[in-house]
């Protein structure tokens, strides 16, 4: 039995394009590991290299708030670092990590005015995507089956042995499926076997590196049957190439495309300017409206500070970091109805996903290496609950009217 | 001449009967139709939102109640960079950048929402627009028609029969390609409908589209050189066809994504969080304006004293917070300016590296050459930060000025203690009113056709290149039969 595999394998190797078929697809998958991985280690080293740089702004501005101690100065002028650190898996589907910051510094003012802040990046360079295993994976091997499979029967056909192999073969049926398992699994461990090293590499759990594996197999499987249904239906190698590689281009660049037009058109999301101008307006507005009116609607969220000494005709911190929430508050709406937006797209698109095969593994890969706009999300998220307790940590300051000092820079909450 | 045109037409004839080719060919036009449809709309739209917002943040600004004019200056304003028409064909990086940025003193802020971060990673799989139809889609479906165009007569033997007939292999190489560019220029029809309607209807500026359609014209051509003469060299239809599918992959999705991998690496830049530390740390190292005993502005102070030729800040005909005020922000918008320059310096070597792979693959050049003229280059986008930049600057320092003198300096100083004087710093809100709009200066007709000179040199270059290659391949076709 064995043997018959080893002939087999034999025979294919020695096909004009096999080998260099197999070996590109290894090289391409090793590239693309090894420039997801760059990537990963260097926002890793931008999270590290940041930290002392933190330190010393924070410091510089500690040495002279806590002349004067105030809690309001502080709170004005600290900017607390934020991050979100690549997952193991981050490496191989890079997704969103490049466009949206995986770094953020906010302060203990409006949040909503800070949270979508962009990154400094070169737009002309993340415009055709990042090569990474996720590409390689969705683009580049169905071309790769197409090349090992579009020519299983018709090859042998037109070169004339096609009676004869079936003939000859104990079983036909047993002879193809050993042409097809071995092409496929020789493909597929050229393409995974990078990946694996660089999950294994990158500290990857077993589990998560083995639902990689299963979708990629997956998907080169059904690469594979949609070239036997075209194959079988008796059509010449070049047909079936010219075929297989239109129904690559109609599913991975085509319909994704349609996809994408449809479900922005359909959902549109706005409610970003929106909130921004309307937090704005409700943030500045607090410097003209009476300054009771403004307390007692903080007192209502934050009941705690209700009875603490009256701010008076002049600034107060107290009654500044008071309208600075309730401009947060008064864009909450907004900002909700913007995330749900963002929330039905993805949520549209991973339903799309069900019926575009490459869709539905770009989704799975990136959803499980945490780089979508679902994860962008969960970040956000962290800084909401950070911000609160930056807030929660000033407020006694503030509204006790607690002297702001050095020490007190330490206890500030570390962002994890 | 004649005989070309003979084989050119025999091709269409051919691709006529071809049920399937005929059917790739009809859905790429519905879909060039809708890209070209779709995109208009979008751009359309997008813009006028852009408008409506810039209008109501003008408003806003405007129609401010009486306050102190530093109170202005954290109000701050939003202006929102208009999308050019030409958009419409080659979004390019429109998504990718924010498209509004809000402006206050002391601070640079980003632009933001950009349409990428509010989209599912489906953006990632390419726009549907003109440019994307043309650029990815259409040379693969000139492949599907024109892989076999010479091949196949190889295969059947059919080419000696022609050859016997007196036609040179030039001859018939030439007719094949000129068969193809009909099947392209078909193609671009959408397109240059498109393009057509924007001159017309949304008054797109003439000599950018006639290049625009021009670069795209010379990119398809480019494709139609490159299927024959590979047809020509393949003994088999088949090794054509794995052969151009493989050149299209690698030219057209492979290294647009592995040429930035590598200019990234080679050119990091800061990101935005360093900036800021780095700007906070530099500023503080020029003059701590919180700093009593600073050097800088004390001698700032002695200097100012010493103009009006008075003792006391409180004796100066100005309010010199206000004075304080404008250095200041002279300060911060300084090295705004100096980081700025340095990070677009950074990209633009970046660009500049990725535009080389042009040299290996005609669609980078074409994507240069596109976004360019479109107006939808980083270039386009990082004219608007600049100028969104002066604007801020020139705001922020008309109300430091308003602070300097429609406010007195013990006013200012008392504004926190004595009722009177906090309603007096509350200036007139007509000073808002005389605050210049935003106005953004796009690119002049100039500077966007140099902007895409490099790319439109490279793909001539492509050209006369394949048109050498093509006789070199009738040559050789002539020999092999």
């Amino acid at each position: 039995m064995s043997g018959l595999w080893l002939k087999e394998a034999r025979l294919f190797l020695r096909q004009r394009m096999a080998l260099p078929a197999l070996l590109l697809m290894f090289v391409l998958s090793i590239a693309s590991v090894w420039a997801g991985m760059a990537e990963m280690s260097r926002q890793r080293d931008v999270i590290a290299r940041i930290q002392p740089q933190q330190a010393a702004d924070v410091a510089a501005i500690a040495k002279w708030v806590s002349k004067g101690g105030d809690a309001g100065e502080a709170a004005y002028y600290t900017f607390h670092a934020t991050w979100d650190a690549p997952s193991a898996l981050a490496f191989a589907a890079i997704g969103q990590r490049d466009v949206a910051p995986y770094i953020l510094r906010v302060r203990a003012l409006g949040l909503e005015a800070q949270l979508y802040e962009s990154e400094n990046y070169n737009a002309e360079l993340a415009l055709p995507g990042r090569f990474d295993w996720a590409f390689v994976l969705t683009y580049l091997a169905p071309l790769f089956v197409i090349i090992l499979l579009h020519d299983l029967k018709s090859g042998e056909r037109e070169a004339g042995r096609f009676t004869l192999l079936a003939a000859m073969a104990r079983s036909e049926a047993g002879l193809w499926r050993r042409r097809i398992v071995l092409r496929l699994s020789l493909l597929w461990i050229a393409l995974a076997l990078p990946f694996t090293v660089g999950a294994v590499l990158s500290g990857a759990s077993a589990g998560s590196i083995a639902s990689f594996l299963l979708v990629s197999a997956a998907y080169l499987v059904f690469w594979a049957l949609l070239c036997l249904w075209i194959g079988s239906r008796g059509w010449s190698s070049v047909t079936n190439a010219a075929t297989l590689a239109a129904s690559w281009l109609v599913l991975t660049l085509i319909l994704p495309a349609l996809a994408h037009l449809a479900i922005n058109m359909v959902i549109p999301v706005r409610q970003g300017v929106e909130l921004t101008l309307e937090q704005r307006e409700k943030i500045h507005g607090g410097w003209d409206r009476p300054k009771d009116e403004t307390m007692q609607a903080f007192f209502k969220v934050y009941p705690e500070w209700k009875d603490t000494k009256p701010v008076g005709i002049g600034f107060h911190y107290k009654w500044y970091y008071a309208f600075q929430h309730l401009g947060d508050l008064a864009a909450a709406p907004q900002a909700k109805a913007y995330r749900a937006g963002l929330e039905q797209r993805d949520n549209w698109t991973a339903r799309t996903g069900v019926f575009l095969p490459a869709v539905g593994v770009q989704t799975l890969l990136h959803r499980w290496a945490n780089t979508d706009l679902r994860a962008g999300l969960a970040y956000q998220d962290r800084i909401r609950a950070y911000h609160e307790r930056l807030r929660r940590f000033y407020y006694p300051y503030l509204f006790d009217e607690v002297p702001f000092r050095e020490g007190d820079f330490e206890k500030t909450p570390v962002w994890n | 001449m004649n005989a070309i045109r003979l084989i050119a037409s025999d091709e269409w004839r051919l691709l006529r009967r071809n049920r399937v080719a005929m059917l790739g060919l009809l859905m790429l036009l519905a879909l060039s139709v809708l890209a070209a449809l779709t995109s208009i709309t979008s751009r359309d739209s997008s813009d006028a939102i852009r408008a409506r917002f810039q209008q109501q943040a003008d408003a806003a600004f405007d129609g401010a109640p009486a306050r102190h004019p530093h109170r202005m200056v954290h109000y701050g304003h939003f202006v929102f960079r208009p999308l050019p028409v030409l958009a419409a064909f080659d979004p390019g990086v429109d998504a990718f950048t924010g498209n509004t940025i809000y402006l206050e003193g002391h601070r640079q802020n980003s632009a933001n929402f950009g349409d990428v971060r509010q989209s599912s990673l489906l953006v990632r799989f390419g726009q549907l627009t003109p440019a994307f139809v043309l650029q990815a889609l259409a040379p693969l479906m000139l492949i599907f028609i024109g892989f076999g165009a010479v091949a196949r007569e190889r295969e059947r033997g059919t080419i000696r029969q022609l050859l016997a007939h007196g036609i040179s292999a030039r001859t018939l190489v030439l007719g094949k390609a000129w068969g193809l560019a009909k099947v392209a220029a078909l193609m671009l029809a959408p397109a240059a409908l498109a393009l057509g309607w924007l001159m017309a209807m949304e008054s797109a500026p003439l000599a950018p589209s006639l290049f625009l359609l021009g670069g795209y014209m010379l990119y398809l051509a480019i494709w139609v050189v490159l299927i024959v003469i590979v047809s020509a060299l393949s003994s088999h239809a088949r090794t054509a066809l794995m052969a151009l599918i493989g050149l299209w992959a690698f030219a057209v999705i492979l290294l647009p994504r592995v040429a930035p991998d590598i200019a990234l690496a080679s050119h990091p830049t800061l990101t935005r969080l360093e900036t800021d530390i780095a700007i906070q740390k530099d500023l503080r190292a020029m003059g701590d304006s919180h700093n009593p005993d600073d050097p800088y502005f004390n001698a700032f102070k002695a200097r100012t004293l010493k103009q009006y030729g008075v003792e006391k800040v409180e004796d100066l005909p100005v309010n010199y917070r206000g004075l304080l005020a404008v250095e200041g922000e002279k300060l911060t918008s300084k090295l705004f300016d100096d980081y700025a320059t340095r990070q677009f310096a950074a990209q633009k070597a970046q660009s500049w590296q990725t535009d080389l792979a042009g040299l290996v693959s005609p669609a980078i050049a074409l994507r240069r050459a596109s976004v360019a003229i479109a107006g939808t280059d980083l270039e386009g986008h990082r004219r608007f930060l600049t100028q969104a930049e002066a604007y801020r600057f020139a705001i922020v320092q008309q109300l430091n000025a308003l602070q300097a003198n429609a406010i007195t300096y013990a006013d200012d100083g008392n504004r926190n203690k004595d009722p009177e004087a906090a309603r007096r710093v509350r200036i007139d809100p007509k000073n808002w009113q005389e605050v210049p709009d935003f106005s953004y200066r796009a690119t002049s007709t100039g500077e966007k056709l140099t902007a895409a000179l490099p790319g439109l040199l490279i793909l001539l270059g492509w050209f006369a290149v394949l048109a050498f290659g093509l006789r070199l391949a009738a040559r050789r076709l002539g020999n092999a039969v």
